[in-house]
């Protein structure tokens, strides 16, 4: 009797506890008020469609091109989201935190958490792995005068987004995700 | 919406006044395509666009009486959805979020579609207020002129013009950018 | 230009049609909603078919007479919109590493204090 019980619990609990992919696209608030506030403001989205498009652009002779190429490749999704404002403290965290809020869902880590007191530049990175792969990366840039938000999805080949450096000046960052990153100071 | 002296639909809708079912249908038929669209550029999702288009329809229901002609029906029908899409805009009070994977089929899949135009497009409609985005909608969707779609939402007509030079300033200038680009690019 | 950007956007906002499953339920649920009348009297329908024929058929020639003009300029289009595209990657993929710069930078700075204070420094 007990045995059949359980089986129909678990019967009817199974769907809500059947595994979901984890989903590495940030849903994004539009924005509208701080854009009319900004002095720039730039939108980049980038679906698969785009992306293809895109890719059938680039000049593979091209030193720059062929290594954008190959970061492109398994690449789902660019979007990106900046503003940049004529005086500090323009924007309110709680503009960014809807965001942030989905970075603590399951499935994203916290790659690296870090303050500047020299550029007073807070930058979050989040990974979200998915069979020992990154499918998706977050970034979250908040500057005195400028916030930006990157969501890159899809099979990011964090070596090839390495082997930009000299492209775009991306710098050589310590990716080993065997170690834990080092907790950063406290958020303001 | 039929603009039309001699408009068969005239027919159904004395027809749906005298409480002919099929009729009524028909007329759903001819008018949801544009009460649908009208209701999914202003309000972003498509759930939200099927609750309004189906209150509208309702609401039809009980004014049929009322309704002279198809015009007549069109005009109705357009400022009661553009209305209450506002209403419904101005009562939020959060910033709807958009999720990058909400790509409802906005625009239609014609095989002329310019995804970047349509990109740029979404980009402006989400900038713009409600009244100015009802404004371009109804211009540029619903090919109304200025005079109508004054009256269409009781607006004075110098802020109809007002809102519709600012968009496609605002349109201009990012196909600008695009053409921009072609230039670099062609001339390197 | 000024004609060119309205034309292109009147096409982009071309109505679209809801969901096959939405468009049922509609349509039942308004039929259900409206009170059930006794049959009306046929009216005269209006003699409208050969008008709208004739403009059909109009409709129908200035089309095939303005196909060979639009291929020429979606060719331009599509080269336009992919070369815009392609900058709003590099635009993207710089932007993203301007960033990780500055998450670089704050690490390296954090590195050399801490080694810097052990060194007595």
């Amino acid at each position: 009797m007990r045995k059949h019980t359980l089986s129909v619990i678990f019967a009817l609990l199974a769907p809500a506890l059947a595994w979901t992919a984890p989903n590495p696209k940030l849903a994004m608030p539009e924005f509208a008020g701080l854009a009319q506030k900004a002095t720039e403001s730039v939108t980049i989205t980038l679906d698969p469609a785009l992306l293809a498009m895109a890719g059938r652009f680039l000049d593979g002779n091209d030193p720059q091109d062929a290594a954008t190429q190959e970061v492109l490749k398994g690449l789902r999704g660019i979007y990106v989201r900046s503003y940049t404002f004529d005086k500090d403290s323009a924007y309110q965290q709680a503009d960014i935190d809807a965001v942030r809020a989905q970075l603590s869902a399951p499935g994203w880590n916290r790659l690296v958490e870090t303050h500047s007191r020299k550029s007073r530049a807070d930058v979050d990175i989040y990974i979200m792995i998915d069979n020992n792969q990154a499918i998706g990366l977050a970034l979250i840039a908040s500057e005195p005068r400028q916030f930006t938000i990157v969501n890159i999805i899809g099979a990011i080949d964090l070596d090839k987004l390495h082997k930009l450096e000299g492209q775009f000046g991306v710098p050589k960052l310590d990716m080993d995700l065997s170690k834990t990153p080092a907790p950063g100071p406290p958020k303001k | 919406m039929n603009d039309g002296a001699l408009d068969p639909l005239d027919d159904e809708l004395a027809k749906a006044r005298l409480g002919e079912r099929t009729a009524l249908a028909v007329l759903v038929q001819a008018h949801q395509r544009a009460v649908y669209s009208l209701a999914l550029r202003m309000l972003g999702t498509r759930d939200l666009a099927e609750d309004l288009t189906q209150d509208v329809f309702m609401q039809l229901n009980g004014n049929l009486k009322a309704i002279e002609s198809n015009k007549h029906l069109g005009f109705w029908l357009r400022r009661v959805t553009t209305n209450r899409a506002i209403d419904q805009l101005r009562r939020r009070t959060r910033l709807p979020m958009t999720s990058f994977e909400d790509e409802q089929p906005f625009f239609s899949a014609e095989d002329d579609a310019d995804p970047l135009l349509q990109r740029h497009l979404r980009d402006l409609l989400s900038d713009l207020s409600p009244q100015a985005r009802a404004v371009l909608l109804l211009r540029f969707q619903e090919d109304l002129d200025p005079t109508d779609i004054a009256q269409t939402l009781d607006m004075p007509i110098n802020t109809v013009k007002s809102h519709l030079k600012r968009s496609l300033e605002t349109m201009r200038e990012k196909s600008l950018g695009m053409q921009s680009a072609r230039c670099e690019d062609s001339s390197t | 230009m000024s004609q060119e950007i309205e034309s292109r956007i009147r096409a982009a906002l071309r109505p679209v049609a809801p969901s096959e499953d939405f468009s049922q339920k509609l349509l039942a649920r308004v039929i259900a909603d409206q009170p059930a009348r006794p049959k009306p009297r046929r009216l005269p329908s209006a003699n409208a078919r050969p008008l709208v024929w004739w403009l059909t058929a109009s409709l129908a020639a200035c089309l095939i007479l303005a196909v060979g003009v639009q291929q020429h300029l979606e060719q331009q289009r599509l080269q336009q919109s992919g070369l815009e595209a392609r900058r709003q990657v590099v635009e993207a993929l710089r932007m993203t590493s301007q960033k990780l710069n500055l998450a670089y930078e704050a690490v390296k700075n954090q590195s050399t204090s801490l080694s810097d204070e052990k060194s007595g420094v």
